[in-house]
């Protein structure tokens, strides 16, 4: 490619980071290969690409002159947030640069009356609800990673949490947004009134993984705290029963803030890491949290209980006040770091279910572990069918890497056969594009391209994700497909 | 003009007794002065397609239409030749009830769907108007129509998780899934909640569902002054109380409705409507509250349910349709809550300025104000202008969402879209190159 030949070319780079350094200055671009190697990767650490440089720019400005430059001199850029995302999101193109939005992260207007808050990209999750707290609000998307992950990454990969199943994951909260087009043109979409004319662009950017452009600014929606809380959690002997609750529960006309799923293996390493109070010996357990209005909370624990007993809970216990509520959850979200505890290395799939197939799913998902001959262990949103089966496995053992990856697949496969989808909040990025055909015909795709090209005909923004093969852009009026570079290059298949 | 042998391959995709020729018959569905030469009502979606097949080769224009309910909805076409009725499409697909999910074909209207899913005690937490007109699913989400109840679920891009579309060169594809969580690709039923019909028809959409509530009351109560009545609103709106509507209503339309619903209300104050639905005590509670809360600002209220509860909702719904007479013009204002008083008196003073009659039903907790307008076409247009350009500088936005053919070539009836256009155009280019979709209307 020519891009290849020219970034190969040291007087090029050299020129290329004198602009930078003009647009950003000397301490927002990076360049030294020591430190280019902190961005090589996000939390999908298996793939590994070092960027040509790094910019750190701190306004909507410096991001649109940056990506004027590389518009203009034909080079990828790929946006990052905190790089906590697990599908790849952010990790750099060959030869291209990374835009990282970590300096811009200035809280820029909370608005109480009016439940909004704008905040720059780079502004961490939780910073949202302890800036409106003291106002008896919060921020209602809540990634595990939600103290680290940024807004901005949010807002790529439409992130959800644990509280997902009552109000929605980022994209019912986010109101509008200030993005820099990749061709450098910085417009503005909705805001903090609703219903701004024109189609639903907010909507069509939150999820699309960093490849229509660069969020400068994010309008937030803020919700008021509910009157009650009231977390409970059932222990189960096998994660059927626990699987079974959640439909019962839902099909009872109840709508639980979160429902969460945990089996022996998560139990286990979670009691012996932070000690969360669940019993250890439990082949499943099942955290529910109500809240609302306190007549209604307390008109929906009965019915709750009732469908616990009757799915065979062995114990239920409800926390008695917000210390023991939070050491519930605190159990929960740190399922993943504890299964370092059991196993030296495991792979976190998420895929997608409807919930009434909870049970029977979760039985396949065992069969499979049995053939492949390793442990799966499942920690999952289970109100909204939004599994986590994290698999097992010792990456000093020759091959185990990849069969733990084919068996990984095995399980996105059954969740489409079921109806389901293979990202629940993860998304597709990297690591999951070629499973993206499963879902997705090729007009489906094709569909999707078309608004891929209406915002990035030159395919310079995040390239090589979501999108199963490298896909052109068609001119509108040209019928006939051009040959992608890549194509010609033998690298990827039209179709 | 349609060519004769292009007439004769429609009317054979859908078979004569969809087809639609006689001049008579085809001015029930013209939009503006604009007439169809056809208007055909495909069975199935395999003849959505042919059709889009053969009028994208013959650059025929199309406008989609479902009901009809909306079609004053957008500026003039620049031309039409075809309409496409999805009244034909009006099977149920699947009502998964145990996961709150259905899909359905978009020609089925809302309370068809709504009646089948209440054998569940679930419902599409949609409440737009003219439900009783047949408003088809298709119409709902192409104009992304919404009620009161937006305030406790939202509007239809919300729940609405999977979508099959018939795009302008007749291929059929398909966005989001059927499960309520899923990221894979990007979310494009959401690009289709109020794109008009320009970007292709909507054929089939899968809607996340909710437990019917148990239980239902509203208070009504009305404040000496605007300012009063404000400030409950706000006070509402920053306790914990789980409302489902706050509808607040201008003084002309708290007489009208206060007569039609026999309330025991001061028709000449503003007045606040708050509904809640959950578990009785849950709602017997919280209306408690609400009242104490009204009562601090001198609110004077009274407690309706049932048929007459139904009955006023219902109006507020359908709003300002068969409740103000000969309206001229219809407006839909986005504001902020906290803008409110502004722009009600900005209203009222217009009004008075450009000698029309205004009535005013606000969904308080979203800030988006339905203005009806009476008075004559230049009166109108000024006070419009006016009122527009007042908004915009509040950082909100004013479309017309119905008026006459006169006014609406007065100006554009969406107002400034923004630094989005361009953007957008160039969507409406790739999904719909020769512009056959809807042209002139929207986008």
């Amino acid at each position: 490619m020519m891009t290849q030949h020219k970034t190969n070319s040291s007087s090029w780079k050299n020129k290329f980071r004198e602009k930078l350094i003009e647009i950003i200055g000397e301490d927002g671009v990076i360049s030294s290969e020591d430190e280019l190697l902190a961005y090589d990767c996000d939390a999908l650490t298996g793939y590994r690409i070092k960027p040509i440089f790094v910019v750190l720019p701190t306004n909507a400005k410096q991001v649109s002159e940056v990506v004027k430059e590389c518009y203009h001199e034909n080079i990828p850029f790929v946006p990052r947030g905190a790089g906590t995302g697990l599908s790849g999101g952010a990790l750099p193109t060959d030869e291209g640069i990374v835009i990282a939005l970590s300096k811009m992260n200035k809280i820029l207007d909370v608005d109480i009356p009016n439940q909004r808050v704008v905040v720059e990209p780079g502004v961490v999750n939780l910073w949202v609800t302890n800036a409106v707290s003291p106002y008896g609000y919060y921020y209602a998307p809540d990634p595990s990673s939600q103290i680290v992950c940024t807004i901005g990454g949010n807002v790529a990969e439409n992130s959800g949490g644990v509280h997902c199943l009552k109000y929605g994951v980022t994209t019912n909260h986010v109101l509008g947004v200030e993005m820099v087009m990749p061709d450098g043109e910085i417009i503005e979409i909705g805001g903090k009134a609703l219903d701004h004319p024109g189609y639903d662009l907010t909507g069509l950017i939150v999820g699309s993984e960093g490849l229509l452009g660069i969020v400068t600014k994010v309008t937030l929606k803020i919700i008021k705290k509910p009157e009650a809380v009231k977390t409970l959690f059932a222990s189960y002997d096998n994660v059927e029963d626990a699987g079974a609750s959640v439909s019962g529960i839902t099909a009872r006309g109840v709508i639980p803030a979160g429902m969460e799923i945990m089996d022996s293996f998560c139990i286990k390493s979670v009691e012996e890491t932070i000690g969360a109070g669940y019993p250890i010996d439990a082949g499943a357990i099942l955290l529910v949290e109500l809240d609302g209005p306190l007549a209604e909370v307390e008109a929906q624990m009965p019915i709750v209980e009732e469908v616990l007993k009757e799915n065979n809970a062995i114990q239920i216990k409800i926390a008695k006040n917000s210390k023991e509520r939070d050491l519930l959850w605190k159990g929960r979200k740190s399922a993943f770091p504890a299964m370092g505890r059991i196993s030296s290395d495991y792979y976190v799939q998420d895929g997608v279910i409807p919930r009434s197939k909870l049970a029977e799913v979760l039985g396949e998902i065992g069969e499979l572990s049995k053939k492949y001959g390793l442990r799966v262990a499942n920690v999952f949103h289970a109100g909204d069918g939004n599994l986590h089966p994290l698999v097992l496995y010792d990456a000093s053992k020759e091959g185990d890497l990849d069969k733990t990856l084919e068996l990984a697949g095995e399980i996105l496969k059954v969740c489409v056969d079921k109806g389901g989808s293979i990202t629940g909040e993860h998304g597709v990025g990297h690591d999951k594009k070629r499973f993206l055909s499963l879902m997705f015909s090729d007009n489906d795709l094709d569909a999707m391209n078309l608004i891929r090209c209406a915002f990035d005909n030159k395919g310079l923004c995040n390239p090589g994700k979501l999108f199963p093969t490298p896909r052109t852009c068609v001119e509108p009026g040209m019928k006939k497909f051009e040959e992608h570079p890549v194509q010609k290059a033998g690298m990827g298949e039209m179709y | 003009m349609i060519k004769k042998s292009v007439t004769k391959k429609l009317k054979s995709i859908v078979g004569e007794k969809n087809t639609i020729l006689e001049k008579e018959e085809l001015k029930a569905f013209g939009i503006d002065d604009v007439l169809p030469e056809i208007v055909l009502s495909p069975n199935n979606i395999e003849q959505v397609s042919e059709i889009m097949k053969l009028v994208s080769k013959e650059s025929l224009s199309v406008i989609p239409r479902g009901s009809g309910t909306k079609s004053a909805l957008g500026n003039k076409p620049d031309r039409g030749n075809i309409v496409i009725s999805t009244n034909n499409l009006n099977r149920i697909i699947e009502h998964g009830a145990s996961d709150l999910v259905a899909t359905t074909e978009c020609g089925i209207s809302l309370g068809s769907l709504q009646k089948e899913l209440n054998k569940e005690n679930q419902f599409l937490a949609l409440d737009p108007p003219h439900i009783n007109k047949d408003a088809t699913i298709g119409g709902i989400i192409a104009t992304n129509d919404s009620g009161p109840e937006r305030l406790r679920y939202g509007t239809a891009r919300e729940f609405l998780i999977g979508i099959k579309v018939v795009k302008a060169d007749g291929s059929i594809f398909k966005g989001g899934s059927k499960v309520v969580k899923n990221v894979a690709g990007y979310d494009l039923p959401k690009l289709y909640v109020g794109s008009l019909g320009t970007l292709g028809i909507i054929v089939e959409a899968t809607f996340r569902l909710y437990p019917v509530p148990e239980y239902s009351e509203t208070y009504l109560a009305s404040f000496s002054s605007l300012e009063n009545c404000h400030k409950t609103i706000l006070t509402l709106l920053n306790s914990n109380l789980v409302l489902t509507s706050l509808e607040l209503l201008n003084p002309g339309l708290t007489a009208l409705l206060s007569k039609r619903n026999n309330l025991d209300i001061n028709g000449s104050e503003y007045c606040l409507a708050i509904g809640i639905k959950n578990v009785e005590k849950a709602v017997k509670d919280q209306i408690s509250t609400v009242k104490k809360i009204c009562e601090q600002s001198g609110g004077k209220g009274v407690l309706i349910r049932g048929s007459q509860e139904e009955k006023l909702w219902e109006d507020v719904r359908n709003f300002p349709s068969n409740i103000v007479k000969a309206e001229s013009a219809v407006c839909k204002a986005s504001i902020l809550v906290t803008q409110i008083p502004t722009v009600l008196n900005m209203v009222k003073q217009l009004s008075d300025e450009n000698g029309v009659e205004t009535s005013v039903s606000t969904r308080a907790g979203n800030g988006i104000c339905i203005i009806a307008i009476r008075g004559d076409a230049s009166s109108i247009t000024n006070a419009v202008k006016n009122l527009r350009a007042f908004i915009s500088t509040l950082g909100g936005s004013l479309i017309i969402q119905e008026t006459s053919t006169e006014i609406k070539e007065q100006f554009d009836i969406w107002g400034d879209i923004g630094s989005g256009l361009g953007i957008m155009k160039r969507i409406k280019s790739n999904f719909d190159p020769d512009n056959i979709l809807n042209p002139g209307r929207y986008i």
